[in-house]
């Protein structure tokens, strides 16, 4: 009669669930919170008399579920406290005295304390749940120490199993479980070994990892796990440099769980490693698709069911390995990737559409976690610049057009370059920030004007190329450095320095060539040199200036300036830098075989 | 305990009674020792309580007497059928030996009386109750003792309980009992296998069952008891009782089942009372040891307010207004003049008096002076008002919640939609990505492997065979082929190491995966390139007619199928191996598909084998022989594995499916498979039976809810008649009249033939397509067409 009480919260609990299993997670928490709480109620009954062998099965049956549904809700401190009870008051009943808080000891103490008893299976049930509280809370070193693979080896078997269905066909007073123990355990030691997976990763241990994590893609667990053992083994695979044996783990974590975006990213990676760049393209381009779809936004392990894979893989080192970069971000490193191997036209349209998604309200997945995307200016230049390497000089002008208007009101009249390692002291932290904006719109309306100056040379229009070229120029000298411009910062790459000189060379440059098609040549003279001073790798700078040389009859001067620009071996790889800021290839060109007849029709120079 | 406080009080009638125990100092002229009291009513004006009252009664005359007041209490003096104050004190012989205790009550004219008096050579040590009677209750060294008027002497409870529990129940006779443990066995331990609660009353003397007041384990830590209510139907008793406990707790019990659980603040209850509050409902005070006090709302089971410093409490109607209120005294500090200075006057809903010089609120009522009798009607207005605007809220909190759910779920069954349309691309764009690298090579081989024509054309029979079992006749044949396709059962004989590559004895076509991928899959595994492969076709025909005729001949048809399969098998010519590849043929088999989307299966194989009486069969390791325990005796199982999400099984009893289900994750489907050869005719017929009892409860079921919707749609105008009136009277018996027509009908509906034919008929073709061409069940289906008719 007075069990009969208890079996209130339980049916309800079950009755519930039967029909809340269609349920999402966020409808499920409102009736995991009145669950939980009429379990609680449940428990202050049951413990509000001394612990007796007959009601203690029950009660720990009850501490069970109240745990689960604490841990379920994430308090933990609350569910651990609940276990030290329950504990307490199992030895209080076997009379054992209270034992030390060294976790190992004090739960073996415990387990024998209760003997063989059938309380042994309850008190087991507990440990499982103070193991879920520590995987939770990443305490990885408890779990091995207490060695809880070995104690639960014989539970996961599910020779319990039989013994437990025997005893409810024999009595209906078997207080009913809110999670089967089996399938708790079960999911601790796959959580479990991918969690120290993860850490050893992230430790360097790849190969300790890797043992453990290849047992755990046979156990029984939920797809998105197994797809977890699949892609962290080909994480330590890579880590090892097996990228091939990786590429094919990351494969079979696909194809487990298709929704394992991870796994794409990180062969897109190996790919990217290994150089194979139309493969990594093609990566990027799904991993792409792949992030728009509907399910690439919700969490991956969210379900139904009481306690998710989630709440129990919180280490930091995981969801590191774990990240995926947002689908712009995606689509950024896309178009860009394209724009520098030659698919210039598909390029095009990547930027096109990730400056359509920007524009448009819907932000889709701007929040994941990864690289920030560059400031909408840079993303409009780069733009630009493949519309003008895909020949749509009209295009590229509005983007330019666009940039321009929006930095034109906040220019500054002067802007001083201060060296990168003083840039940044505490003090002047603030004043810094202020100044690298200002610099930053300073080279993004100066960029502008630059590729408007280059689209104008692919019309042919030199007059206002020569005119966009000017106001490039005009706008960089504003710029001024703080302590003389040393060729040690130039060399620096990315610096703001090195973009200025860069950017005046090639500006410079442009300009030069424009007046040699106007054949003002002095003019071009002048500014073909004074770009080769601002940037001594510009090679058009360089042939061109020869070419005026040629021209003007000062042909040993040429040939030497010709061959000191094919001597240049080109400092920067072609990634390193913005596609803005490259040397246009749509302008005039000379052919340098022709050059080079030249220079042997002149012969040998005079010096040799 | 009570006589270390200077005063005691007592509350009866709205009025406060103090008594003091004056005793004769060595210094004074008074010799005796006298009893003063004294009567207080309280005065809303003043705030005050004035002096009603006052008198002394001489206990002891001698000197040396040592005289203390043990307890006072009101209970109902049965002979005057009033209730009176009672007040117990004791005196203590000169020696020490004897304690001589009498029972004092206040009578109606203010004089206090001696109304039982006895001698015990002990003093009571632990609680003493003062009950219904008046009756003093004591327990001493595990007995239970009492005296009363009508006793007149002192007498032992005549059954041996160890953790009494005294109480007293609103009945109309019996009113006091005890319950206690008693021990069935000498142990002593307290588990209800060794020990019962017995109750006992004290008027009659009858012992019952005490675990209808309380339950077992609550005996021992049950500190005071309440009975809240307390009625015998029937002979059976029904009470409603709280209880404080030990273990800070009070519970509520009805019929000695525990129905709600408040925790305390504080330790070691000592008392319960219960405050009426009127409109409000009531509250229960339970006051502690070392003075504190704590107040609850009955209908919520919810601490409302708490106190500590607390001389006493007490409850009664002191305002005079019909409602009650609890009164507390606060111990004082320092001033001792005056007993009465500070205390607090409220029932916690709107009535409120106190005098404090210092504060030992906890929280609770208002510290203001009391409330003009206007802003408590205003109070009570706005109350009102705001319970309810709260059930309005919660109401609409109900509808939100609802249409949330609603919301929830239509989105997601939209999302489901769409993910299915996307889910697709995706698939075929990621096989695109992998295979991008060696996609021409790979259509190169497919190409060469379609080209290729059959090695063999012909199949080489390496063996035949022949067992008898029981009734049948099996003939076996080995043959070395290519994949074939026939009527027959066909066992692939495995490769004796690669675990990965088939062994199933299931139909030919078991693989899906293209033939370029599982090529390169075996090019790693084996060294040698077998195109052919070696199978065992069996048949099996009943003996009788073979038996009967003179020349037996057995025809086994094969149609060859040129499809390229590249499975390595090994040779095994031995006896043993074909009685196996027999029984196999003669047994019914059940394959089954098991596919567990979301949930892997882990390893199945070593669960098996790990079952008891579970072996591998030693010549054909791939299967398994469980000799379980139950009706079924022995049984060959066998488990193939196709994906960490997929497997097959196949066993001839479908017991051992049933705890294999509960090892398989929830969500997995299991599927027999079909086109399965050798289904025995009992797996025909019971397939058949499921169909068919399937599609019968459908349209059964369909039928009376068809039934139902109408009835409920010419319901739905009806209105209720008015029972006022002889015609509305009249109007109601009708509707009384259908409704058990429409009830009756309900048990054993009747349904129009048109509709019922139509059922049968629908059941019928339903089983057409079961039943052509299996001469097993032509009668079968004549007696449907026979129910068909009729």
């Amino acid at each position: 009669m007075y069990l009969v009480t208890f079996q209130f919260a339980f049916t309800s609990f079950f009755q519930q669930r039967g029909g809340g299993d269609a349920l999402s997670p966020d409808q499920n928490k409102p009736h995991l919170r009145w669950c939980s709480s009429e379990f609680h109620k449940l428990l202050k009954k049951i413990q509000g008399i001394p612990p007796l062998a007959d009601y203690l099965q029950l009660e720990l049956t009850v501490v069970y579920n109240v745990c689960l549904c604490s841990t379920a809700q994430s308090q933990f401190s609350e569910a651990e406290l609940l276990l030290t009870q329950a504990t307490e008051r199992v030895l209080q009943m076997t009379g054992d005295a209270p034992v030390a808080s060294d976790p190992p000891v004090f739960w073996r103490t415990v387990i024998n304390s209760v003997g063989d008893t059938a309380l042994n299976p309850c008190v087991l049930y507990l440990l499982c749940l103070q193991w879920a509280i520590w995987l939770s809370t990443c305490q990885l070193k408890i779990i091995q120490e207490c060695q809880l693979f070995s104690v639960f080896e014989t539970l996961s078997t599910g020779v319990w199993d039989e013994g437990r269905s025997e005893l409810r066909e024999k009595s209906s007073d078997i207080p009913l479980l809110v999670m089967d123990p089996r399938r708790l355990i079960e999911l601790l030691q796959i959580c479990t070994i991918i969690a120290q997976g993860a850490e050893s990763l992230s430790e360097g241990r790849s190969s300790e990892a890797l043992s453990g994590l290849q047992t755990a893609s046979s156990l029984p667990a939920p797809r998105t796990l197994i797809a977890y053992t699949h892609l962290l083994s080909g994480s330590c695979l890579a880590h090892m440099s097996c990228p091939q044996m990786a590429l094919q783990c990351y494969r079979k974590a696909l194809e487990t769980d298709s929704r394992c975006v991870c796994a794409l990213y990180q062969s897109m990676l190996i790919y990217r490693q290994l150089g194979n760049t139309q493969a990594e393209i093609q990566g990027l381009r799904l991993l792409h698709s792949t992030l728009m779809l509907p399910f690439a936004t919700e969490p991956a392990l969210a379900d139904t069911r009481l306690l998710s894979p989630s709440l129990l893989l919180r280490s930091q080192s995981l969801s590191s390995l774990l990240s995926v970069p947002s689908a712009l971000s995606v689509l950024h490193n896309l178009a860009l990737k394209c724009v520098h191997h030659g698919r210039v036209s598909d390029g095009v349209e990547y930027y096109l559409d990730l400056l359509a998604v920007l524009h448009s309200e819907d932000q889709h997945g701007v929040h994941a976690e990864g690289p920030p995307l560059p400031s909408l200016p840079e993303l409009y230049l780069q733009a630009g610049a493949a519309l003008l390497m895909a020949r749509r000089p009209a295009d590229c002008m509005a983007l330019c057009d666009e940039v321009i208007t929006t930095t034109l009101e906040l220019l500054p009249e002067k802007v001083v370059l201060a060296e990168p390692e003083e840039k940044c002291e505490a003090e002047t932290r603030a004043l810094c920030a202020e100044g690298d904006d200002r610099v930053a719109m300073l080279l993004w309306a100066g960029a502008a004007y630059l590729l408007q100056g280059h689209c104008h040379t692919q019309l042919k229009d030199w007059k206002q190329a020569v005119t966009h070229y000017t106001r490039c120029f005009n706008l960089l000298v504003k710029a001024r450095f703080k302590k003389g411009s040393n060729a040690d910062m130039v060399g620096k790459q990315g610096t703001d320095l090195c973009i200025l000189q860069k950017l005046k060379g090639l500006s410079l440059a442009g300009r030069g060539i424009s007046f040699t098609q106007t054949d003002q040549l002095r003019e071009a003279l002048r500014d073909l040199q004074l770009s080769m001073q601002a940037f001594p790798e510009c090679v058009s700078a360089g042939l061109w200036c020869g070419e005026v040389l040629w021209r003007l009859g000062r042909r040993w001067e040429a040939a030497a300036c010709w061959e000191k620009t094919w001597s240049f071996t080109p400092q920067f790889s072609v990634e390193s830098l913005s596609v803005y800021l490259q040397e246009p290839q749509s302008g005039p060109l000379l052919d340098s075989s022709e050059l080079r007849r030249r220079i042997q029709e002149l012969g040998p120079p005079l010096s040799a | 305990k009570a006589s270390d406080w200077r005063f005691i009080r007592l509350s009866l009638c709205g009025k406060v009674i103090i008594f003091n125990c004056k005793r004769a100092s060595a210094t004074s002229d008074c010799e005796r020792t006298e009893l003063i009291f004294s009567s207080l009513a309280f005065q809303r004006e003043d705030n005050t309580f004035l002096k009603a009252a006052d008198g002394a009664a001489i206990i002891s005359r001698k000197r040396s007497a040592h005289v203390d007041i043990v307890k006072c209490k009101c209970a109902i003096n049965v002979q005057k059928r009033v209730t009176t104050a009672c007040i117990l004190v004791t005196k203590k012989s000169e020696k020490g030996e004897s304690f001589q205790y009498s029972l004092l009550t206040l009578s109606s004219s203010n004089h206090l009386e001696p109304c039982i008096e006895f001698k015990l050579p002990y003093q009571m040590r632990e609680t003493v109750h003062i009950l219904h009677g008046p009756t003093v209750l004591w327990s001493h060294t595990g007995n239970v003792f009492y005296a009363s008027l009508q006793a007149g002497e002192v007498r032992q409870m005549p059954i041996q309980v160890s953790h009494s529990v005294i109480g007293e129940l609103p009945l109309h006779k019996e009113h006091l009992f005890v319950l206690g443990l008693h021990n069935l066995s000498d142990q002593c331990s307290n588990t209800p296998s060794t020990s019962q609660i017995l109750g006992y009353f004290v008027e009659s003397g009858q012992v019952f069952d005490g675990t209808v007041i309380l339950p077992h384990p609550y005996i021992c830590i049950t500190r005071c008891i309440l009975v809240l209510s307390a009625e015998k139907v029937d002979d059976v008793l029904k009470s409603a009782v709280i209880a404080a406990t030990s273990n800070q707790q009070l519970v509520y019990f009805e019929n000695g089942i525990v129905k709600d659980v408040c925790q305390l603040p504080f330790e070691q209850p000592e008392n319960i009372q219960v405050v009426n509050t009127g409109r409000n409902g009531c509250l229960f005070v339970i006051s502690f040891h070392q003075g504190h006090v704590c107040a609850m709302w009955k209908e919520t089971f919810q601490i409302a307010s708490h106190w500590s410093s607390v001389s006493s409490v007490h409850v009664d109607d002191f305002l005079g207004c019909g409602t009650d209120q609890m009164l507390l005294f606060f111990k004082d500090q320092g001033i001792t003049g005056q007993p009465l200075d500070t205390f607090l006057l409220t029932d916690l809903c709107g009535i409120s008096y106190s005098v404090r010089h210092t504060f030992y609120f906890d929280s609770g009522a208002p510290k203001t002076p009391p409330p003009s009798p206007e802003s408590d009607l205003t109070l009570r207005a706005l109350e009102s008002r705001l319970q309810s605007g709260l059930t309005v809220l919660q109401e609409l909190q109900r509808e939100v919640r609802v249409k949330d759910r609603v919301l929830q779920q239509s989105v997601r069954a939209l999302t489901d939609v769409v993910s299915e349309i996307f889910a697709l691309p995706v698939q075929e764009g990621l096989i695109a990505l992998w295979d991008c690298d060696d996609e021409s090579k790979d259509e190169a081989l497919d190409d060469k492997t379609q080209d290729m024509p059959a090695v063999s054309s012909k199949p080489q029979v390496d063996k035949l065979w022949h067992r008898i079992t029981e009734e049948r006749m099996v003939v076996g044949v080995i043959l070395t082929t290519d994949i074939i396709q026939t009527q027959s059962q066909v066992f692939w004989l495995p490769a004796p190491c690669s675990s990965s590559s088939s062994s199933s004895s299931s139909s030919a076509y078991m693989f899906s995966e293209p033939a370029a991928k599982r090529s390169k899959q075996h090019y790693a595994g084996t060294p040698n390139d077998l195109n052919t492969c070696r199978v065992a076709v069996t048949a099996v025909t009943r003996l009788t007619p073979l038996l009967n005729s003179g020349c037996v001949k057995c025809r086994v048809m094969l149609h060859y199928m040129t499809v390229h399969y590249c499975l390595f098998l090994f040779f095994c010519t031995d006896e043993v191996k074909e009685d196996l590849l027999s029984l196999m043929a003669v047994l019914d088999r059940w394959v089954f598909h098991i596919d567990s989307p979301e949930h892997s299966l882990g390893n199945i194989d070593s669960w098996i084998q790990k079952r008891v009486g579970c072996k591998r069969v030693e010549v054909s390791p791939q299967y398994l022989l469980l000799n379980s325990s139950g009706p079924s005796a022995l049984m060959l199982l066998h488990w193939h594995q196709i994906t960490p999400f997929q497997g097959e099984l196949s066993l001839q009893t479908l017991q051992f499916l049933d705890s294999l289900l509960a090892y398989l994750p929830v969500s997995c489907s299991i599927q027999p498979v079909k086109g399965t050869k050798g289904q025995g005719a009992t797996q025909i017929f019971s397939l058949a039976l499921e169909k068919e009892m399937v599609s019968l409860i459908e349209c059964v079921s369909s039928l009376l809810c068809e039934e139902e919707e109408e009835e409920r749609k010419s319901l739905g105008h009806e209105e209720t008649p008015e029972p006022g009136s002889v015609k509305g009277l009249q109007r109601c018996r009708e509707v009384f009249q259908r409704d058990v027509e429409r009830s009756r009908m309900r048990l054993s509906p009747l349904v129009g033939v048109g509709r019922y034919r139509r059922l049968t008929q629908s059941i019928y073709s339903l089983k057409e397509h079961f039943l052509d061409g299996s001469d097993f069940l032509t009668k079968y289906r004549k007696l449907w067409q026979a129910i068909l008719v009729l």
